[in-house]
């Protein structure tokens, strides 16, 4: 396994790109992703807070907008949590693509919004049991604004946040359920 | 339903409301001055308080309970022209001189780790004095021809009883070792001989004690 | 306790993080695209539509928090600052108290939001402009800041969030956005009348209130965040503002501003970012 972290020095903001490879090297050991090689490159030219993962058989490519791996209470340092918390959503992410069970998932840039919020949920949740700080209510908000703000949608919410082994055909499923449930 | 021709007593059984009272027009409307002179400097000093304490839940009491005072100043202000005080700047007035001093040294801490000060001189010394004035006032003034000045003292003293609790409890939740107890006491005491000297909010005879002598008042 | 207090020493616990405008600026890093060519999303409005909508959302109802306690701050340091009468008339002091209460208010209700969305007090830093810019040394000109300038981006803000709430279906966030929106209207109103009142016979005083103002404003449009554009993330409420006693006209000069302040800011942008590409 070979990360890679570009850029090797920022310009625009207090990163340190050593540090953000060796939090994607922890990470990637507790998820088992050992045997892929990972390719970090971070926009440093936007504060906001996306990430784009693209997965082949050989790599896993991981362009998070400096945003996200921002500690937001001192604007450009860098944050320990947020870059540990970009890096185990971006793999978990790609793990699910790779292991099976998602082979029926769209492109990321082709999910819905209520479908990434699903798959973010059900990625946080397990983010959660691996003893990494994660705002559950913030997952919930983010949730019930792309489900719909009800008791049908928070009980989806917490059957996703607690599931290990959903795939792609179940977590679609129950994501537009609770949208027409919602409607 | 009885017969609505027949007389009524004009006070009900119950109404055991008395036409006499302490005070005379000149001496409420003196009174009244110095309360409201006292509740704009307590608003004021609130305000200025807000942004110096770090502790978020005292610094939104402190905005909530600075509306009230400036409330409670706005109806004594209202309260002066029904007294024929026509100008009633003339009458917002400290009592005397101690109670500007009292006022120079309650608004005198200022450093955000004094927030026990801060809150022992508005709530352990300023606040019941008020109470006291008030209840004094309320109790020995006509319920007739002061009616105006009651109901105003009974919605006031409803914020002044709330207010006071509230700032005992923030005080109570700071307060955390021995000497901060002390501290608080000291600077209690400190507050309290000043006012001691001052007479109360409205002067000697603020709760009756060392009272001037009334003057056309029917008692 | 002093009359005046400088920006720097407004107290906060330990969980608060301050940063200046100054700060902020520096930063060479912009959510707006410098070049009309760039590839990022062509909108910037805060609406459930962005993918980032709830983490924007989150961010900026923490801004609104810190803004409330510097709203908070301001109203009461009027009440202490100005000598009644001589300053500042008693019956706009009055109202500065009622103000310090509805701020009071709105903290409390940023703080019980910011819970519903998921954020933490002092989770973000806390931009120190609204009270730096706001509160100066003269009562007109603190009018002219605070109540319209600051409560007026107010308006713009809760009006955005409120639409927020509607669209996502939150009914909690739209309901209180909703009544804070009630209290910045009547802010705003107050601010309005006094500064006519005080100035009534002092055009020149007016005068220097209303450049003030469209300093502040500026300001507040935080290098382009609030304008008609859509590469703002924040509309000028015009409907609320005028309920408020702004003028059309003025309304338009705060959009041109807003325009303005975005356009400076992409240059500036262009400007660091070719620098540190270099």
């Amino acid at each position: 396994m070979a990360i890679t972290v570009t850029p090797e020095t920022f310009s625009f903001v207090s990163f340190d790109s050593a540090y953000i490879a060796r939090i994607a090297n922890l990470v990637a050991e507790q998820l088992g992703l050992t045997d892929i090689d990972i390719e970090i490159a971070v926009d440093e030219t936007s504060p906001l807070t996306r990430i784009d993962v693209e997965v082949t058989d050989s790599l896993i490519s991981i362009r998070p907008l400096s945003g996200a791996l921002e500690d937001t209470r001192r604007p450009r340092q860098q944050s320990e949590l947020a870059t540990t918390l970009a890096m185990a959503r971006s793999m978990l992410r790609a793990r699910d693509r790779l292991r099976g069970g998602f082979e029926n998932a769209p492109l990321d840039t082709e999910l819905s919004l209520p479908q990434a919020a699903a798959w973010d949920t059900y990625i946080l949740g397990r983010i959660t049991r691996m003893s990494i700080e994660v705002k559950k209510q913030a997952a919930l908000y983010n949730f019930r604004n792309r489900h719909g703000f009800n008791d049908a949608s928070d009980h989806v919410f917490e059957k996703i946040w607690n599931a290990e082994t959903f795939t792609w055909d179940e977590l679609s499923a129950l994501s537009a359920n609770t949208l027409t449930l919602s409607a | 339903m009885a017969n609505p021709q027949k007389p009524r007593a004009p006070f009900a059984p119950w109404d055991r409301r008395e036409l006499p009272g302490s005070f005379s027009v000149e001496e409420t409307a003196r009174r009244v001055g110095h309360y409201k002179w006292a509740e704009m400097k307590l608003f004021e000093a609130l305000g200025g308080w807000i942004a110096t304490v770090p502790e978020l839940d005292i610094k939104m009491r402190l905005g909530t309970h600075c509306y009230k005072h400036a409330w409670h100043a706005e109806l004594w202000h209202k309260r002066l022209p029904e007294l024929r005080e026509m100008n009633p700047e003339r009458l917002t007035l400290p009592a005397n001189d101690a109670m500007v001093r009292f006022i120079d040294a309650m608004t005198e801490p200022e450093a955000p780790e004094l927030t026990i000060e801060k809150l022992v001189g508005v709530y352990r010394v300023f606040i019941p004095h008020f109470i006291s004035a008030y209840t004094y006032h309320l109790n020995n003034t006509s319920e007739i021809t002061d009616m105006p000045t009651i109901r105003s003292i009974k919605f006031i003293l409803q914020d002044e009883f709330d207010d006071w609790r509230e700032g005992e409890m923030l005080i109570q939740s700071l307060l955390e070792t021995p000497e901060e107890v002390d501290r608080a006491a000291a600077h209690q005491a400190k507050l309290e001989k000043i006012m001691l000297e001052a007479g109360g909010i409205a002067g000697p005879g603020s709760i009756g004690i060392n009272t001037p002598a009334p003057q056309g008042a029917m008692s | 306790m002093k009359k005046f207090m400088p920006v720097e020493e407004l107290a906060r616990d330990e969980r608060f993080n301050q940063i200046t405008q100054a700060d902020r600026m520096s930063d060479a890093r912009s959510a707006v695209p410098a070049n009309a060519e760039s590839t990022r999303r062509s909108s910037n409005r805060l609406t459930p539509a962005r993918a980032d909508a709830s983490d924007a959302a989150r961010a900026l109802m923490h801004g609104i928090f810190v803004g409330e306690i510097q709203a908070l701050e301001g109203a009461g340091r009027t009440c202490w600052d100005f000598t009644t009468g001589e300053e500042a008339p008693f019956g706009l002091k009055l109202d500065m108290a009622r103000q310090a209460w509805d701020e009071a208010r709105h903290v409390e209700i940023s703080l019980k939001l910011g819970d519903w969305m998921g954020s933490d007090v002092g989770q973000y830093a806390e931009n120190t402009v609204l009270f730096q810019a706001a509160c100066s040394n003269d009562p007109v000109l603190r009018l002219a800041g605070v109540n319209r300038a600051l409560e007026g981006l107010a308006i713009d803000v809760f009006t955005s969030m409120k639409e927020f709430g509607e669209m996502a279906g939150d009914p909690y966030l739209e309901f209180c956005e909703d009544w804070m929106l009630a209290d910045e209207v009547t802010h705003v109103k107050m601010g309005s009348d006094w500064l006519r009142k005080v100035t009534e016979n002092d055009p020149e005083r007016r005068k220097k209130a209303l450049e003030f103002q469209s300093i502040v404003d500026k300001m507040f449009s935080y290098g382009g965040s609030r304008s008609d554009s859509d590469e703002s993330s924040l509309g000028i409420a015009r409907r609320f503002r005028e309920l408020a006693g702004f003028t059309s006209d003025e309304n338009e000069h705060i959009a041109d501003l807003g325009l303005q302040a975005l356009e400076e800011r992409k240059a500036q942008i262009r400007e660091k970012q070719a620098a540190a590409k270099n």
